[in-house]
């Protein structure tokens, strides 16, 4: 296992005052930001490893006012907005700030773990005409916090599927143009089936038939509802959100013509560099496992609950394993738009997830592709129906997702990652197998009908997908 | 110290901000002149009559949806140039040669496109020193002259200025023509301008033009716009003259009334007079508070109009705000030259697709006028945050020494940045491709963007007079539908509207008739299209993609 802290380089170069001129007491808690310029191309393991470490600095930080955290005259909007007024208070358990640090809640069991129903978030797409001071709920969602183990993986994954996906557009379209009449084409890349489109011989594309996926047939695989592209950009919009610390590339002159969109009085908070290392730290954490039970009941409740998980439809969505061809991660991505940092803007860097000890662990198909065990597909569906509707317990819809179509929960590391749901509504597996309804509902109608031993025996199988600490 | 401080002392690096090559704080787009290996060799050219005009106009011609491009040529030729340009790759046009009637290709000083007859394909309307014509719109970029089967009467006037607008009930466009001086009068050319007309249609199997309506008095218009200044929904005619020939003229706004004779809104309606060399106008709904503002070319100070906070509902008081919004572009930004700048064409567009709309202004000395500079680059005025613009032209590539005229602004490539065509007087065309935001070592990519298609069944297919409402966040981009304005140059196909960093909208359309859509849900870096009636927002992909 590679450390993920150069302990040794650390331990040589400690000092009683920090690099930055601070005192070894600083309230400070960036003290040198990380250079973009100075990351380009192919990293060695070597630097790979500097970046993570960077990263995970910046994941655990408490931020302080002196590194810019807080944002009195910024909303959390994703979008540069300005408040109308100061804010009163610093923190503000909806309209943020309501953290300190990603880690403060991102750390069940590890740090970049998921967090308990006390670190829920409030999610405000309704943020265009609220007032951001309101404390109203009707304004946000309530979201439960989710792990980030295995994240660079699904970053990959989903750019994998959206290239398929582009690619199955773009040759309807070259048929339907060359032959002059429309062409249909299903939409299924990696096994998963996102509907089906229409091209036009004139360049139109009739899209009323997708499924579970937006109309630009990009897979955005973060968030309860899928609607994060990039661990960048959910990582600049986060950062602002809940700790008030803006990046450069969103919120910096060039978007919003103020060095100090939020007026706290610090016109560098995180920089590019900061979020590459930030986005390092994420993309390289390692995959929750299928861990085998000690004790040897629950071994052999494991193997029948796993039989039972694909007998009853749970796999049709929570897929074992999704096949990747590359583990090559280049930050930035090939699908960000602007406001998060993208390919052409700077020289851009690229990792290799197999430069780290974990990677060795994964199987691979006789196509050599690497198998990524996430228990999920990266589609969206509907989940609540008239009978079984605690799912469609939201106020608002995110992003153009309907308030009752939520992205398939990746169920790798979900023996680790209680409370359950979006909201963190629920205690127990059993619980939030119950509560799937809508496109989910004959699953969990299959896992009713069972017997009390089977259903025990599914979960004794759902708890052995943890997270190891 | 925690173990986290601690590693942080060994964190080398300096902070670093994003890259700002040229002083600016926003994306300067990099426009790069490429006119010649595009194969456009093209001059506007001709004596006293042909020192205005000067007119493009940007439209698909054959079905493809690629800006094709019109250009007028005074004494040359007007020509065809059929867009070839691969998707994001460089600019390509071919000339078809016989694209236009022989005998209309002469004395052309300005284009406007738009489908007169409802047929679904775009026309032209050819405005010339002498006889205007309307160009119907066949397939593959061929036109025909449909001046007598409309019973359009071009008349022998020298004409410089079009607008069109749809009046309710009408099956057809109305016409509004733009005249200059009558070189024919006593005394000419001082205190000579010709009147100008209105066409309103009558039939409904095919146009019919045959009554003409005489706007009198003229004031020697160079450029004409049908706006709804009031939110009314009721379009007025707004003109702006020169004030080089005329005598106690001004500028004017004409109420058009659905089935009424036009009327001039006049000092007792609040209107002020303002003198100007008036040559453009370019319209925008700056603060989208549904008012839109004016800029109007001059020579010397532009003019920027919003309405003043005396003005109501049928009382059109505007003021000026040009040096608020350090806009005036009086004189040239680059060389030596402190004389007063000529400006003609002006267009609101976000070339840097920052979300902020900027001003396009064509610039070049009359001929050679002595008091007005000779050096005299195009202006493009970069909109900014606070709203007020930060002259960019010379940063952006444009600044060469030509007598700009009028323009085209489209995205020729479909790459989602706009591009931009440029008539010079006896100079040849300049035809810019925009490569991207400049930085140290090239150009990177600009904003987020959204290109939008309207259309309808029936009469006014193209949806003239159609509000367009972008919304991403707190923010909402207006854009309308018009035929008209600029300088002899008019554009039609996709709309395009910058996002900045927002990359979703909800886009909501007030068609002519007044109809609100429900909001269509997009996606940015996208073309839309949008029917009226439609449940979906559709999107179009140009080939290759």
């Amino acid at each position: 296992m590679v450390k993920r802290f150069s302990v040794v380089l650390v331990c040589s170069l400690i000092t009683s005052t920090t690099a930055a001129g601070e005192p070894a007491w600083t309230e400070r808690a960036i003290l040198e930001h990380v250079d973009q310029e100075k990351l380009s191309g192919a990293l060695s393991s070597e630097a790979l490893h500097d970046l993570i470490a960077q990263g995970e600095v910046l994941f655990s930080a408490k931020f302080t006012d002196l590194d810019g955290a807080g944002r009195p005259m910024a909303t959390q909007a994703i979008i540069p907005t300005k408040r109308k007024r100061p804010t009163d208070k610093e923190f503000h358990r909806t309209a943020g700030l309501d953290a300190n640090s990603c880690a403060s809640c991102h750390n069940q069991p590890v740090i970049g773990g998921a967090g308990d129903f006390t670190v829920n978030v409030f999610v405000s797409e309704g943020f265009a005409n609220a007032d951001f001071d309101t404390t109203d709920p009707q304004f946000s969602n309530e979201r439960n916090t989710n792990h980030l183990m295995g994240a660079g993986l699904v970053e990959l994954l989903a750019r994998e599927m959206t290239a398929d996906l582009h690619a199955i557009r773009r040759d309807a379209l070259r048929k339907a143009r060359a032959n002059g009449e429309p062409v249909s084409a299903r939409l299924v890349t990696k096994g998963v089936d996102f509907g089906a489109l229409t091209a036009m011989p004139d360049g139109i594309v009739d899209l009323e038939e997708i499924n579970g996926v937006d109309t630009d047939l990009v897979i955005r695989p973060f968030s309860q509802k899928g609607v994060m592209t990039s661990l960048r950009q959910f990582t600049v919009n986060a950062m602002n959100h809940h700790h008030g610390m803006q990046a450069a590339e969103r919120f910096g002159a060039r978007w919003t013509g103020e060095d100090d969109f939020d007026a706290d009085g610090n016109p560098v908070e995180l920089t590019e560099g900061d979020i590459s290392a930030l986005v390092a730290w994420q993309a390289t954490l390692p995959p929750p496992k299928v861990s085998e039970p000690a004790d040897s009941a629950w071994k052999e409740a494991a193997a029948t609950g796993s039989i039972l998980f694909d007998e009853i439809g749970c796999a049709n969505c929570h897929r074992r394993a999704l096949p990747l061809k590359s583990l090559v991660f280049a930050d930035p991505g090939p699908l960000d738009a602007a406001g998060t940092l993208r390919q052409g803007e700077v020289a851009g860097i690229s990792y290799d997830l197999g430069l780290l000890d974990w990677a060795a662990a994964l199987e691979k198909d006789e196509d050599g592709n690497y198998l990524v065990p996430l228990f999920g597909d990266l589609k969206r569906y509907v989940m609540a129906d008239r009978q079984v509707a605690a799912l469609s317990n939201e106020l608002l819809g995110q992003r153009f997702v309907e308030r009752n179509v939520f992205q398939t929960t990746e169920l790798w590391g979900v023996g680790s990652s209680a409370p359950y749901g979006h909201r963190g509504d629920f205690t127990t597996l059993d619980g939030i197998i119950r509560a799937h309804g809508g496109d989910a509902r004959a699953a969990r109608d299959a896992y009713l009908e069972r017997a009390d031993g089977e259903r025990s025996a599914l979960i004794a199988f759902l708890k052995t997908l943890e997270i190891k600490e | 110290m925690t173990r986290f401080q601690r590693f942080a002392t060994v964190l080398l690096g300096l902070v670093t901000t994003p890259a700002a090559a040229n002083g600016f704080d926003m994306d300067v787009p990099t426009l790069v002149e490429q006119a010649a290996d595009a194969g456009i060799d093209h001059r506007y050219t001709g004596p006293w009559e042909y020192f205005v005009g000067g007119g493009a106009a940007a439209f698909d011609c054959n079905g493809d949806r690629l800006p094709d491009l019109a250009v007028a040529g005074g004494t040359e030729p007007a020509a065809i140039f059929v867009n070839r340009s691969a998707t994001a790759g460089k600019l390509r046009f071919e000339e078809k040669a016989d694209a236009i009637p022989e005998p209309v290709r002469e004395r052309v000083t300005g284009f406007y496109p738009l489908d007169i007859d409802n047929d679904g394909v775009r026309d032209l309307v050819a405005l010339r020193v002498g006889e205007n014509v309307i160009l119907k719109g066949g397939p593959d970029c061929t036109f025909e002259d449909a001046s007598r089967a409309f019973a359009f009467d071009g008349g022998r006037a020298w004409t410089t200025a079009f607008a069109a607008t749809f009046e309710p009930d009408l099956a057809f466009p109305s016409l509004a023509f733009g005249n200059y001086v009558d070189r024919s009068a006593p005394g000419s050319p001082w205190g000579t301008c010709h009147d100008n007309v209105l066409i309103r249609p009558s039939g409904t199997e095919g146009p019919d033009y045959s009554e003409q309506t005489v706007l009198t008095p003229g004031y020697c218009a160079l450029s004409m716009l049908f706006t709804d200044w009031n939110r009314s929904g009721e379009p007025a005619l707004r003109i702006t003259n020169d004030r080089q020939y005329y005598r106690e003229g001004e500028e004017q706004l004409w109420r058009v009334s659905p089935g009424r004779p036009p009327r001039p809104y006049r000092s007792s309606d609040g209107w002020r007079r303002v003198q100007i060399w008036g040559m453009g106008i370019a319209e925008a709904d700056l603060d989208a508070d549904g008012y839109p503002e004016y800029a109007l070319t001059s020579m010397g100070d532009t003019k920027l109009q919003t309405l003043d906070d005396e003005a109501d509902h049928d009382r059109p008081v505007y003021r000026d705000i040009a040096y608020d919004r350090n806009a005036t572009a009086h004189r040239p930004y680059a060389g030596d030259d402190l004389k007063p700048s000529t400006g003609w064409h002006a267009e609101f567009s976000d070339f840097n697709n920052d979300g902020r709309l900027d001003l396009f202004i064509a610039k070049g000395n009359v001929e050679q006028m002595p008091d007005f500079a000779a050096y005299d680059p195009d202006n493009l005025l970069l909109g900014r945050y606070d709203g007020t613009f930060d002259e960019a032209g010379e940063a952006a590539g444009i600044a060469l020494p030509r007598r700009g005229r009028g323009a085209a602004v489209a995205d020729f490539n479909m790459d989602g940045m706009l591009d931009l065509a440029v008539v010079n007087r006896g100079e040849p065309l300049s035809l810019f491709r925009n490569t991207g935001g400049e930085t140290a070592s090239g150009t990177r990519p600009m904003g987020n963007w959204l290109q939008i298609e309207l259309s309808q069944k029936g009469a006014n297919r193209n949806a003239v007079g159609a509000t367009i409402l972008v919304k991403s966040g707190n923010e909402t981009r207006t854009r309308k539908i018009q035929i008209g304005g600029g300088h002899a140059s008019g554009s039609a196909g996709f709309v395009h509207v910058g996002t900045g960093v927002a990359e979703r909208a909800e886009i909501r359309i007030q068609w002519p008739d007044g109809e609100w859509s429900a909001p269509f849900r997009v996606f940015a870096n996208n073309f839309v299209v949008i029917e009226k009636g439609a449940d979906e927002a559709m999107y179009w992909y140009p080939p290759g993609e």
